[in-house]
């Protein structure tokens, strides 16, 4: 196993590239099968399925093509109407994972979310979520919203949006961020279709990608210690005193980064909003303390 | 008596959108579009900090948050009286150029693709029940492969608005007073390297896919046309844009140009589940309740009206306010604006990045005013996005936002006017009642974005033979 190690010694070099290769060598020498993966998009903003497509090695298509069985997604897939959500109930009776991105809408019995229409029935993204969440081996909770309730249950919660987390009555892995990074969601998945369950924390993240604070790891660091701050955004000193998250989000954030690795908020010149935390956003703001 | 057709999902576009359709004789003779998410981010953005509201606004649309965060800069500028300085300026038009690279891609490719192609044999991009393709063999797998190489360039897209913006979806570096990022020219380079491999890409690849579409599929030259009614707030438009000034805010009604005056938008709640004692609500009079109860209503879209018009926004409407595109109006000339306008859009950021400066950003801090009013009008990926924000006591007292796809996915107002992509359905004929294919491909030409446009809808069918697909 790769987490048995300290995290930040372990982190980029070997997760999850390697535990990708792994798996899909598993899958080549058919020693698994492709797992079904059910993703539905619920109340939220369907940013984690556009997160995904930003994935870069392996890219989408790698994971679609070798590592998982997508039988239903809204953004995705090629069907429409009665015959797509058809692909999503011939899957509750196999073995797969359920990912949902979305806070579940609890409102009039979930009507504020409709995902569906089947045999003259409006199918609501909580009415989704329970029928899947009772029958997948795995479910993960992907991005802000389906971990904690996110932006779509921030105050005074119109939709009455709970997480997927506290809506099911199952273990859920949580992959928070908003939205969740590709790297993160394909590492989680990598791990559970070739070493089952990774480690998880207190709140049921993956330690892997969510073991250490930002601040711990953050190349801003040393201006912390010497008490050296920035006073408005763009500057390149330490952003503590504009309220940045970084001391109380766990993500590696400062190691992955985003969009190939290329920037994030703070190499941006700009705080850290914890977007990855429970609590985030009301818990979080103000975003930017002036 | 007549069909039915319900189309629920109607897959491939940003949230969820159930198509209703009436049939007689394959002629399409009543069509209803109902939103199917609500959040009430507006009710949300009440009492909280108005610097936090570009952060926040992004999270309504995960495909076009710089949208929102551009809008809301705006809005806040305009409140707070800022004027951003013309480098940065400058930068927030590339940051917003490289949103409408990834989002024309991903339209074009992931959602539109398989209406047209059949595509790579991967679940669940590909499906094989479908009757309608018609590209030769030969032709359907190169254009299957560009399928799978688009996702690196839309990829590409968002790793330039990274580069200047922190990340994507949901950037950081759009703020009040500009940008947050300190060009240099590692940056400088680098984002001219990726821009070239995207344009050449869209130049060499995206618009002759989309031509090729557009033979083998000539009827759709015919269809989907909708009321050919234009609005614009304008983008890409500053004098900095020179020589590639694109898109002015405009109006085109029966082909007569109008200046646009923004006291002339209303939103129209007759058939949208919300409570109101008058049905004409005006941007600052803010947030009105959702009821799902109420009578005959049967989206929580709001029926946006231009002094009582239903305008179609988004790439056709820009082309042809700008003049750059007059072929038509129909489901292939809006598919092909929006394809034509990727191309341009390489163009905007190539210009900037021959005037952009070296310069840090001029970020201050600012102070919140007790009381103040903003407006950010601005076009988008889908079209006019507007964001109008109160301050008072330095927090937000109202904040409204009217989405594109509020404009095109609107429903029948109280005057009996239909939404832009009701009237582009009406008349249409089915070919194949029990596969109506032309639904879904009229309706994706508008790229429409319910999770920006946040609704509802109820559950009462009891007449007509129901046919749901």
């Amino acid at each position: 196993m790769f987490h048995t190690k300290c995290p930040i010694v372990d982190s980029k070099r070997t997760i999850p590239r390697k535990i990708v290769d792994l798996a899909i060598e598993y899958i080549n020498q058919n020693k698994m099968k492709k797992m079904n993966l059910i993703w539905i998009e619920a109340c939220g903003c369907a940013g984690n399925i556009i997160s995904l497509l930003n994935g870069e090695d392996p890219d989408v298509i790698y994971f679609l093509n070798k590592m998982v069985n997508m039988t239903y997604n809204n953004s995705l897939m090629a069907q429409e109407g009665e015959k797509a959500f058809e692909k999503f109930l011939e899957t509750l009776d196999t073995e797969f994972i359920l990912v949902v991105e979305g806070a579940v809408s609890t409102k009039d019995n979930g009507l504020y979310n409709v995902i569906a229409r089947y045999k003259g029935r409006l199918i609501t993204g909580m009415k989704a979520v329970d029928m899947a969440g009772k029958k997948a081996n795995y479910v993960l909770a992907v991005g802000s919203c389906a971990s904690y309730g996110g932006p779509s249950a921030a105050r005074p919660n119109p939709s009455l949006s709970k997480s997927v987390y506290d809506f099911l009555d199952r273990e859920v892995i949580r992959v928070p961020g908003c939205p969740s990074h590709p790297q993160w969601i394909i590492g989680t998945i990598a791990h559970i279709i070739s070493f089952g369950k990774p480690t998880l924390d207190q709140e049921n993240r993956p330690i892997l990608f969510y073991g250490i604070t930002i601040h711990d790891r953050c190349p801003r660091r040393s201006y912390f210690d010497k008490e050296i701050f920035a006073t408005k955004l763009g500057e390149k000193e330490c952003m503590f005193k504009l309220g940045c998250r970084g001391p109380v989000t766990k993500t590696e954030c400062p190691i992955r980064r985003w969009n190939d690795s290329i920037n994030w908020p703070i190499g941006d010149n700009t705080p850290c909003i914890g977007c990855a935390r429970n609590g985030f956003p009301d818990a979080m703001e103000p975003f930017i303390r002036y | 008596m007549g069909d039915k057709i319900i189309i629920n999902p109607l897959t491939r576009i940003s949230g969820f959108l159930e198509i209703e359709v009436n049939i007689e004789n394959h002629v399409v003779v009543d069509a209803k579009s109902s939103g199917m998410l609500f959040r009430g981010f507006e009710k949300m953005l009440e009492g909280r900090p108005p610097l936090d509201a570009i952060y926040f606004t992004e999270r309504i649309c995960g495909i076009c948050s710089t949208a929102h965060s551009i809008a809301s800069a705006l809005a806040l500028e305009n409140a707070l009286k800022v004027v951003p300085n013309e480098n940065d300026s400058m930068i927030r038009d590339m940051i917003h150029g490289c949103e409408f690279l990834q989002n024309h891609l991903r339209h074009f490719y992931q959602y539109t693709f398989p209406d047209y192609v059949k595509g790579p044999q991967i679940n669940p991009l590909y499906q094989e029940s479908y009757g309608d393709y018609r590209l030769p063999k030969e032709i359907n797998e190169k254009l299957s492969k560009h399928y799978i190489e688009s996702i690196k360039y839309s990829r590409k897209a968002h790793k330039m608005l990274a580069i200047l913006g922190g990340k994507a979806p949901h950037n950081h570096g759009v703020f009040v007073g500009g940008v947050t990022v300190n060009m240099d020219a590692s940056i400088f380079i680098e984002l001219k390297s990726i821009l070239a491999s995207i344009k050449d890409f869209i130049k060499n690849i995206m618009i002759e896919d989309v031509y090729i579409i557009s033979k083998y599929y000539s009827d759709y030259f015919h269809n989907g046309k909708g009321y050919g009614n234009f609005m614009s707030y304008g983008v890409f438009d500053n004098y900095y844009n020179a020589p590639f000034i694109y898109v002015k805010p405009a109006i085109l009604i029966n082909n007569q140009r109008y200046p646009f005056d923004e006291n002339k938008i209303s939103e129209n709640i007759y058939n949208a589940w919300y409570k109101g004692d008058k049905v004409d609500i005006l941007p600052e009079e803010g947030y009105v309740e959702p009821d799902i109860h109420k009578e005959n209503a049967y989206s929580f879209i709001k029926a946006p009206r231009y002094n009582g018009y239903p305008m179609e926004v988004g790439p056709l409407a820009r082309v042809w306010i700008s003049g750059d595109y007059t072929r038509g109006v129909s489901t292939m000339d809006r598919t092909i604006a929006r394809a034509l306008e990727a191309e341009k859009i390489c163009n905007t950021i190539e210009n900037l990045l021959i005037k952009i400066r070296l310069d840090p950003t001029k970020q201050e801090k600012y102070p919140i005013p007790d009381q103040a009013y903003g407006i950010g009008l601005k076009g988008t990926t889908r079209g006019a996005l507007g964001h109008w924000l109160f301050i008072e006591n330095k927090k937000i007292k109202r904040y409204t936002i009217i989405t594109p796809t509020t404009w095109n996915v609107s429903p029948t107002d109280s005057n009996g006017i239909k939404g832009v992509v009701e009237k582009a359905l009406m008349g249409t004929y089915i070919q194949d009642i029990k596969n109506p294919v032309e639904i879904g491909r009229i309706v994706r030409s508008f790229d429409p974005c319910v999770s920006c446009a946040t609704h509802i809808t109820s559950d009462k069918y009891d007449h007509v033979r129901i046919r749901v697909v």
